[in-house]
């Protein structure tokens, strides 16, 4: 048997969507559960999310073998930190840490595209935004997936946050209180499943803030 | 598109490049110097992809200094045309540098010489060669006024007549050219042909 | 009998890597490649997956009070634009900037690379690494991975022991000392810009306008960013400009371009709307 034939890949594309947003004491990050290959449902209940440190959390789309193992990746190195230093890590250095990560594989990328939320030094809620191999960002609002270019816009509208290349510096906090935030990831979401086919089934939306972490879910369309 | 060219005249060789700096449609910079004093008496002018035309220069530079070290006496002309075609040999079979030479050296024993070394290691001594788009019209007029035993006044004419052509004729020409001489006192620079002037910090 | 102890292995190999974890700070790393026959076809394939921020606009120069470097915010994925706030000065150190121009990732991860090995090379040394040094370091290290898909066109602005400093280098290998450089697909009408502002005269001998003072200089900078982003729909965002001087760099202003456009256009009420003031005034 050979190995490889001519159109062979090792990747495969899942879909699905990512949304995260940070606010001034909050982080809502946010994705569906549907797990695709080109026309066919795999499963309606897979999460994307998942928590790295207590106040840190990825959520990320694209290939979901390489996914997992990112998240085992990160994971193995999270528990070698509390091991040395006895804490959980912050969200800024576990930001870079997936970029650096991502990086590494630069000639073989994990297809991966990841949001990272969390609550920074101070409190404040935080959200970075991946490409495949690495490249990071601090915003204040992101989404990443198959349904990213139909949410971005949507965001940009009800949230555009100045620029935090902008000197002289502005707030670039979204204005939103926590459960206003929660509504229109919901709403996002609610639009992103009408159009985009690898969009739908549940919604799952992880709020980090003072309390702590909790999850909610919400359906979406099924077909 | 680059123009590198050079010639021996009587006791000493001249080298022309010229100093542009190009990536696609644009010049980055005008006034780079494609022409390295590899030793004392040794010039080496490259052309080429940019990258490699720098570290393969350098590389050899290095070498001929090594060799100078451990042994006490400097390479001969030859000798280093030699090092560089081998060097340049090996690499073909790996990956290529994308760089064309011309060495021009002066030695005590056999005067003033000049080697021509393709990105294909293939080597050559002449009295005159060029690479690039200007070669085309640099060899003719060399073909035609050189002869052997050429002053410096005619060498540099010559090689003057030679700028002026590619400038006029060529579509592509470069603005400056970098003209450097190898005689008994050693390599240097001799003059800069500048039809658009690139300020350097004063 | 032999023991299967594959199952207590761990599934990651977190422990198999960890000598990177420790070490692997200050030598360049080393990266995974896929078991692929076609090589060249997988990099063709998953450089479709890097973020390319080529469409760009970035600039810099060297002037009487040191070097102006500036440049656009735009990250786009064919037409898609996928960031409008990308970070495209590189803060190396106090001293040093570089600029971002080809794969994000690329260039965000090398300038990272390039700062620490510049620290190490300021506590090695007790004292700053030169612009010259480290604009080298970064070239050699391109060099070496040279024909493997990575693509960079950056500029290391910085000021050393000798003065203002400027090197353009790229992935290619290509590493230009020089006094003004634009790179990206919005720089040659950047050129334009900068080239007739800071050339005083274009027949016979251009000379070159060197003392500008550091407004002027910075204004220059943002006129061209701002022209290049008008121009080129790859480019825009915001208009960033630092200079850097003997005490390190700061950074000037970062302006929208979407608001520059009417700063400077600025728009003049028409003559009905003048018309009308003046006579509900009467």
């Amino acid at each position: 048997m050979t190995k490889q034939n001519a159109n062979w890949s090792p990747y495969d594309n899942n879909g699905g969507t990512c949304v995260a947003i940070a606010g001034a004491d909050y982080c809502v990050i946010a994705a569906d559960t549907r797990m695709s290959t080109g026309y066919s449902i795999l499963t309606r209940d897979y999460s994307k999310i998942c928590k790295l440190a207590d106040k840190c959390v990825m959520a990320s789309s694209g290939f979901q073998a390489d996914v997992k193992a990112l998240q085992k990746q990160l994971a193995a190195r999270h528990l070698i930190y509390q091991h040395q230093h006895n804490k959980q890590v912050s969200c800024p250095a576990m930001a870079q840490l997936l970029s650096n990560t991502l990086y590494y594989k630069r000639f073989f990328p994990y297809y991966s595209f990841n949001v990272l939320g969390g609550l920074d030094n101070e409190g404040k809620g935080c959200v970075y935004t991946y490409d495949a191999v690495g490249s990071y960002e601090r915003v204040g609002y992101s989404s990443q997936g198959s349904g990213s270019t139909l949410i971005m816009p949507f965001l940009d509208n009800q949230l555009k946050s100045p620029s935090p290349l902008l000197l002289p510096a502005q707030d670039a906090v979204t204005p939103l209180s926590e459960s206003e935030a929660v509504d229109l990831v919901k709403t996002c979401f609610a639009s992103a499943t009408e159009r985009d086919i690898y969009t739908g089934d549940k919604l799952e939306i992880v709020v980090l803030n003072k309390e702590g972490l909790h999850r909610e879910y919400m359906e979406l369309r099924k077909d | 598109m680059e123009c590198v060219f050079g010639l021996v005249g009587n006791g000493f060789a001249i080298l022309v490049a010229d100093t542009s700096a190009v990536h696609s449609i644009l010049v980055h910079k005008s006034n780079e110097d494609k022409i390295m004093v590899l030793d004392s008496h040794k010039l080496i002018a490259a052309s080429g992809e940019p990258g490699d035309r720098v570290q393969f220069t350098e590389f050899i530079q290095k070498n001929v200094a090594l060799y100078q070290f451990r042994n006490g006496i400097p390479l001969t002309t030859a000798a280093a045309a030699n090092f560089t075609r081998g060097e340049l040999a090996t690499a073909l079979r790996k990956s290529p540098y994308m760089v064309n030479i011309l060495l021009a050296g002066y030695d005590k024993e056999t005067g003033p010489s000049l080697y021509y070394i393709d990105y294909i290691a293939s080597l050559h001594k002449v009295d005159k060669g060029a690479f690039g788009y200007g070669s085309y019209f640099s060899l003719s007029m060399m073909d035609r006024h050189f002869h052997s035993g050429m002053s410096v006044e005619e060498a540099v004419d010559l090689v003057d007549k030679c700028i002026m052509e590619i400038r006029s004729r060529l579509v592509v020409a470069p603005p400056n050219f970098v003209i450097k001489i190898v005689d008994k006192d050693g390599a240097r620079e001799y003059a800069w042909r500048e039809s658009v002037k690139e300020t350097t910090v004063s | 009998m032999k023991l299967d102890t594959s199952g207590l292995e761990s599934t990651a190999p977190h422990f198999g890597t960890s000598c990177e974890l420790f070490s692997g700070f200050s030598a360049a790393p080393s990266f995974d490649l896929p078991v692929t026959t076609d090589f060249d076809g997988f990099q063709k394939e998953s450089i479709q997956m890097v973020k390319p921020a080529k469409g760009t606009t970035t600039l810099a120069f060297i002037f009487k009070e040191g070097v102006i470097v500036a440049a656009d915010s735009r990250a786009s994925m064919g037409g898609y634009i996928s960031s409008q706030s990308v970070k495209k000065i590189i803060e190396i150190n106090p001293y040093m900037l570089g600029t971002m121009a080809g794969g994000a990732a690329d260039c965000q991860f090398w300038h990272r690379n390039l700062g620490i090995k510049c620290r190490l090379h300021e506590l090695a040394n007790k004292r700053r690494i030169s612009v010259t040094g480290a604009s080298k370091l970064l070239a050699n290290i391109l060099y070496s991975y040279r024909g493997m898909g990575l693509s960079v066109g950056t500029m290391i602005a910085g000021w050393d022991e000798t003065g203002p400093g400027l090197y353009y280098v790229d992935s290619e290998g290509g590493r230009l000392k020089g006094t003004r450089f634009s790179v990206g697909s919005g720089s040659p009408y950047a050129y334009g810009v900068l080239d007739s502002g800071y050339l005083i005269s274009y027949n016979t001998c251009i000379r070159y306008k060197y003392d500008l003072s550091v407004e002027e200089a910075a204004e220059l900078a943002k006129r061209s960013i701002y022209h290049a982003t008008f121009r080129d729909g790859a480019s825009g965002g915001v208009a960033s400009v630092y200079h850097v001087g003997p005490n390190g760099w700061k950074k000037l202003s970062g302006d929208d371009v979407g608001e520059l456009y009417y700063q400077y256009n600025p728009v003049s009420t028409s003559t009905v709307e003048q018309e009308m003031a003046e006579s509900s005034s009467t």
